[in-house]
């Protein structure tokens, strides 16, 4: 079984733009929180960009939010 | 003999550094090191042109004979290099003195490589100072434009002879410098930051521009090389070739050409990789 080829692989879906909102946070604030650049939080949000999984459970904990109600994989 | 008196020489200065000139006035300061370093390198150099300057008598550098200057110079290189890293290795400053040779933290995997520094790129990254060359037409104008400029520059430099058109080398260069300059700039010195200056996805960014970059690169190398090939094979078939030894009829210009369209694209490639992978993924939008 070999690894999926970079274009067959699905995309992480995700309501971060939402449930920031919800917690009243903008998006510099977050990036300061989790550690990275406020482009890098619009990229995620776009679903341009799927953040490793570090990256994902940094920001469910500041957002207080479980981590697969923020991210989660495309179905088919 | 000539040769063991400018032995005997470096060995002496670099034995006064080493075991006491740098223990006790530089110590662990990398950059007083390199000051009195450079300063050092002197003292041989000085010696050997009031002994030789006049007389410029021939060196024996083992396969070939050389002047003093470079005699000196080679003899320098070579027995301090093994001193110069037992010291830094005993003193436990590589790190640190990597990092003062590039931008890179002390402690860095980029100490050394990057030529932006945090603070530079944590100012690039929240600047709009520069956004009208961040936009989808300044960054196409800009890696076409680059391009243009490098390869026309290198076939003008080719072609150009002993002339005063030779002279517009000077602007090829300033261009060269001007275009990577904007390039950096158009990508907030992605490309050329240190890790500790990105974030993830900045970092993921970074090094698939370098297996861009290199693959190009590579392909410059690759075409260098097959010319180099070609040229020696056509050479062998001429009839004054002896077949073994070949000389290359270069002019000035012409070793200008390839000296900068190597280091122009060594600067700039991953820059503009940065650029196509921004490119590519609007494309595909």
């Amino acid at each position: 079984m070999g690894r999926k080829p970079k274009t067959d692989e699905e995309t992480v879906l995700n309501r971060l733009e939402a449930v920031r909102t919800e917690s009243g946070i903008s998006r510099q604030e977050l990036a300061d929180l989790v550690g990275v650049h406020y482009q890098t939080i619009g990229y995620i949000e776009r679903g341009e960009y799927s953040p490793s999984l570090v990256l994902a459970l940094r920001i469910a904990e500041e957002l207080k939010t479980p981590v697969e109600e923020l991210f989660w994989l495309e179905e088919e | 003999m000539q040769e063991s008196l400018v032995i005997f020489v470096v060995l002496a200065t670099l034995a006064a550094s080493y075991f006491w000139i740098y223990p006790k006035f530089a110590g662990n300061d990398v950059k007083k090191m390199a000051w009195l370093d450079a300063g050092l390198g002197f003292i041989p150099m000085g010696i050997s042109a009031l002994l030789f300057w006049v007389s410029n008598p021939k060196f024996n550098l083992i396969f070939f004979e050389t002047n003093w200057f470079v005699f000196t110079l080679v003899v320098l290189v070579i027995l301090e290099l093994p001193l110069f890293f037992w010291y830094i290795k005993a003193r436990g400053l590589g790190g640190e003195y990597w990092a003062m040779m590039g931008f890179g933290p002390k402690g860095s995997p980029d100490a050394g490589w990057a030529s932006a520094s945090v603070k530079q790129v944590e100012k690039q990254l929240s600047d709009t100072q520069w956004d009208g060359l961040r936009t989808r037409g300044a960054k196409t104008f800009l890696v076409a434009a680059s391009n243009i400029v490098i390869l026309g520059g290198t076939v003008f430099l080719f072609f150009v002879g002993d002339n005063g058109w030779s002279a517009l080398s000077l602007i090829y260069i300033l261009l060269i410098f001007t275009f990577w300059f904007l390039l950096r700039q158009s990508v907030r010195l992605v490309a050329d930051a240190p890790q500790e200056a990105l974030d993830e996805r900045l970092i993921r960014i970074r090094d698939r521009s370098y297996v861009i970059a290199y693959r190009y690169l590579s392909l410059l190398a690759l075409l260098i090389a097959i010319s180099l090939m070609v040229f020696s094979i056509v050479t062998d078939f001429q009839p004054e070739s002896d077949g073994f030894t070949y000389s290359i009829p270069l002019t000035w210009p012409q070793v200008q050409a390839i000296f900068w369209l190597i280091f122009a694209y060594a600067g700039m490639l991953p820059s503009m990789a940065v650029i196509g992978q921004d490119l590519s993924k609007k494309g595909r939008k």
